[in-house]
C-alpha cells in the first residue's frame, strides 16, 4: 500500500496546463524530492495533496482514500496527518513560538497536560527552548522555520510536505533544516521536499522526481538535480 | 467540551488583547452604533410620551344650547356611548361647568366680579368626549355635525376644535412615523458601520485563518474564537456606550423638561437602565457575532 498515489493528474489554470497527466507513488517512510524550475507546478502538486486545490483531471489518493471525495471534516483530519513546511513559514503572527506549536496540538484535540509537556520538548528538539515566548516577528528566518518544523512534529504526521523550506534561508540554516528533515524521516515519517536547490538535492542522494513542462521527465531512486 | 470552551475563550481573549488596534477600532465603531441605538430607544420613549400627553389632553366638548333640558342631553349621551369610535363620554351640567370655571378663575378677580354681576349661570352644559384613537376625532365631529340633534348644539366650538384636533392628530402621526423611520435608518447605518469594520478586521486576519485551516483546524475551531471575540467587542462597546449616555442624559433631560414639564428623560433612563443596557448588549453582541460569522465564511473555504 502506498502512502500517496497521484494517478494521471492534470491541473489547468484558465485553460493553461500546469501539470499534465502526472502519475507517481510515495511509500510510507520514503524521502522524495520534487525538483524543477519555478512555476513548473511543484507547489500546485503539494497544494492538491492538502486539498487546497483540486485537480482538473485525475485522482489523488492518500492512504488509499480519494482526496477529492473527502468531506469538510475529513479534509481537516487529512491535514492533521500531513504536515506542511512553507517557504514563507505561515506562522500565526499573534501567537508565540510555544503557542504556534501548541495550536497544532489543540487542533488535534490533545489534552492540556500533554500539550504543556510536549510543546516545550518539541521546541527543545529544534534548538529553540529559549525562544518559546517570542513572537514570530522576534525570530530570525531560520528560527521561524524551526518553529514550523516543531509545529509539524506536534501534529505527529504520516507525511511532511516541505515547499522550498530553505528558500529564504542562509546556507547554515539551510543545512540545519535539511538535517532536521532527514532526522525526522529516519524516525519513520515520509517527506516530500519541493526545491530547486541543486546542492541540497545532490547531497541528499535520495529519490528525485524531476518536473518539466508539467510532466515528470525523470524519477530516480538516488537521483541528482539535472535540469 | 470544557477544554474546547477554555481554548476558544483563551484564543479569543488573546486575539482581543494582541490585536489591540483592531479591537479598539471595532469596539469604537460598535460603541457609536450602540449609542445611536440607545439614543433611539430614549427618543422613541420621549416621542411616545409626547404623543400620549397630546392625546390625553385631547377631547371634544359638545356644548348644548342653554334651553336644552338635561334629560335630552343624557339621552344623546346614551346614544353616543354606543358609537364604537368613542372611548369615554362625560356629562358636565351647567352647575358643574360653573364650578369648574369658578375654580379655574378664582385667582382672577375681574372675571369673578363679572360673574357676580351677571347674577345667573352663563355657562352651557356639555358632553366631554374622548375617542379611542386620535384619528377618530374629526370623524366624530362630522357625525355630531350631521346628527339629528345638531340643532340643540352650539356648533361654533366644534368647528374650531376640528382644526386643532386635525393638527394634533397629524403631529402625533408624524412623530410616530418619524421616529419609526429614524429607528430604521439609524439601525441600518449602525449595522453597516459595524459590519464593515468587523469585515475589515477579519480581512486583515485572513492569512491567520488560512494557516489555521492548513494545520487541520475544523471550521468551528477557527470560527469559535473569532465569534467570541466579536461578542466581547459588543459587550465592551455596550458598557462604554451606556457610560457615555449617562452624562448625556443628565445634560439633556432638564433642557427637554423646560419645554415639556411632563417628560423626564432622566427618570426614564434610570428606571429603564437595565432594559436599555440589555438591549444594547444583546444588539452589540449579536452584531459582533453575525458580522464575524458572515465575514469569515469566505476565508474558511481553504
Amino acid at each position: 500500500m502506498s502512502l500517496v498515489y497521484f494517478k494521471n493528474v492534470s491541473k489547468a489554470y484558465n485553460g493553461s496546463l500546469i501539470l499534465d497527466n502526472v502519475t507517481f507513488k510515495i511509500d510510507p517512510g520514503e524521502f522524495a524530492s520534487l525538483v524543477g524550475r519555478s512555476g513548473v507546478g511543484k507547489t500546485t502538486l503539494l497544494k492538491m495533496l492538502l486539498k487546497e486545490e483540486s485537480p482538473t483531471k485525475g485522482r489523488i489518493f492518500f492512504n488509499d482514500k480519494d482526496i477529492n471525495k473527502l468531506k469538510n471534516q475529513e479534509i481537516a483530519l487529512l491535514r492533521r496527518k500531513i504536515g506542511m513546511v512553507f517557504q514563507d513559514f505561515k506562522l500565526l503572527t499573534h501567537k508565540t513560538a510555544y503557542e504556534n506549536v501548541a495550536f497544532a496540538m489543540e487542533v488535534a484535540g490533545y489534552p492540556e497536560r500533554m500539550i504543556e509537556k510536549d510543546a516545550p520538548e518539541l521546541l527543545k528538539l529544534v534548538n529553540l527552548e529559549g525562544r518559546a515566548n517570542n513572537f514570530p516577528y522576534q525570530l530570525s528566518a531560520g528560527e521561524k522555520q524551526r518553529v514550523v518544523i516543531a509545529r509539524v512534529l506536534a501534529q505527529r504526521p504520516e507525511l511532511i510536505l516541505a515547499d522550498e523550506p530553505t528558500g529564504d534561508l542562509d546556507p547554515i540554516n539551510t543545512w540545519e533544516i535539511i538535517k532536521l528533515l532527514t532526522k525526522i524521516n529516519e524516525l519513520g515519517t515520509a517527506i516530500i521536499l519541493a526545491t530547486h536547490n541543486k546542492e541540497v538535492i545532490n547531497t541528499l542522494g535520495r529519490r528525485v522526481i524531476s518536473l518539466d513542462g508539467g510532466k515528470i521527465i525523470r524519477d530516480e531512486e538516488e537521483g541528482r538535480y539535472l535540469i | 467540551m470544557l477544554i474546547i470552551l477554555k481554548r476558544v475563550f483563551r484564543t479569543a481573549w488573546q486575539g482581543l488583547i494582541r490585536n489591540s488596534w483592531l479591537s479598539i477600532a471595532c469596539i469604537t465603531m460598535l460603541t457609536i452604533s450602540l449609542m445611536i441605538l440607545g439614543t433611539i430607544l430614549i427618543f422613541n420613549n420621549v416621542s411616545n410620551e409626547l404623543v400620549g400627553i397630546l392625546e390625553e389632553k385631547m377631547d371634544i366638548s359638545i356644548y348644548f344650547k342653554r334651553e336644552v333640558p338635561e334629560e335630552d342631553i343624557l339621552k344623546i349621551r346614551d346614544e353616543l356611548i354606543g358609537n364604537e369610535k368613542i372611548a369615554k363620554i362625560e356629562y358636565i351640567s351647567q352647575e358643574e361647568a360653573l364650578a369648574i370655571f369658578e375654580e379655574r378663575s378664582s385667582r382672577n378677580p375681574t372675571i369673578m366680579r363679572a360673574l357676580e354681576e351677571l347674577g345667573e349661570n352663563p355657562l352651557a352644559a356639555f358632553l366631554s368626549i374622548k375617542a379611542k384613537d386620535t384619528a377618530y376625532y374629526s370623524e366624530i365631529i362630522d357625525e355630531v355635525n350631521s346628527s339629528a340633534f345638531k340643532d340643540k348644539l352650539m356648533t361654533v366650538d366644534l368647528a374650531e376644535n376640528q382644526r386643532v384636533i386635525e393638527r394634533i392628530s397629524a403631529l402625533s402621526t408624524g412623530i410616530k412615523l418619524g421616529s419609526f423611520l429614524m429607528i430604521i435608518v439609524a439601525a441600518l447605518l449602525s449595522i453597516l458601520i459595524s459590519f464593515n469594520t468587523i469585515r475589515m478586521a477579519i480581512y486583515s486576519l485572513r492569512g491567520e485563518i488560512e494557516i489555521m485551516k492548513l494545520v487541520g483546524a475544523s471550521n468551528w475551531f477557527v470560527r469559535g474564537p473569532f465569534l467570541l471575540e466579536g461578542a466581547l467587542y459588543g459587550l465592551f462597546a455596550s458598557f462604554i456606550a451606556i457610560v457615555i449616555l449617562m452624562p448625556m442624559v443628565m445634560w439633556i433631560s432638564p433642557k427637554v423638561q423646560s419645554f415639556i414639564s411632563e417628560i423626564s428623560i432622566n427618570s426614564y433612563f434610570w428606571s429603564h437602565f437595565w432594559y436599555i443596557f440589555g438591549i444594547q448588549a444583546v444588539f452589540g453582541m449579536a452584531l459582533g457575532v453575525i458580522a464575524g460569522f458572515w465575514a469569515m465564511n469566505r476565508y474558511l473555504k481553504v
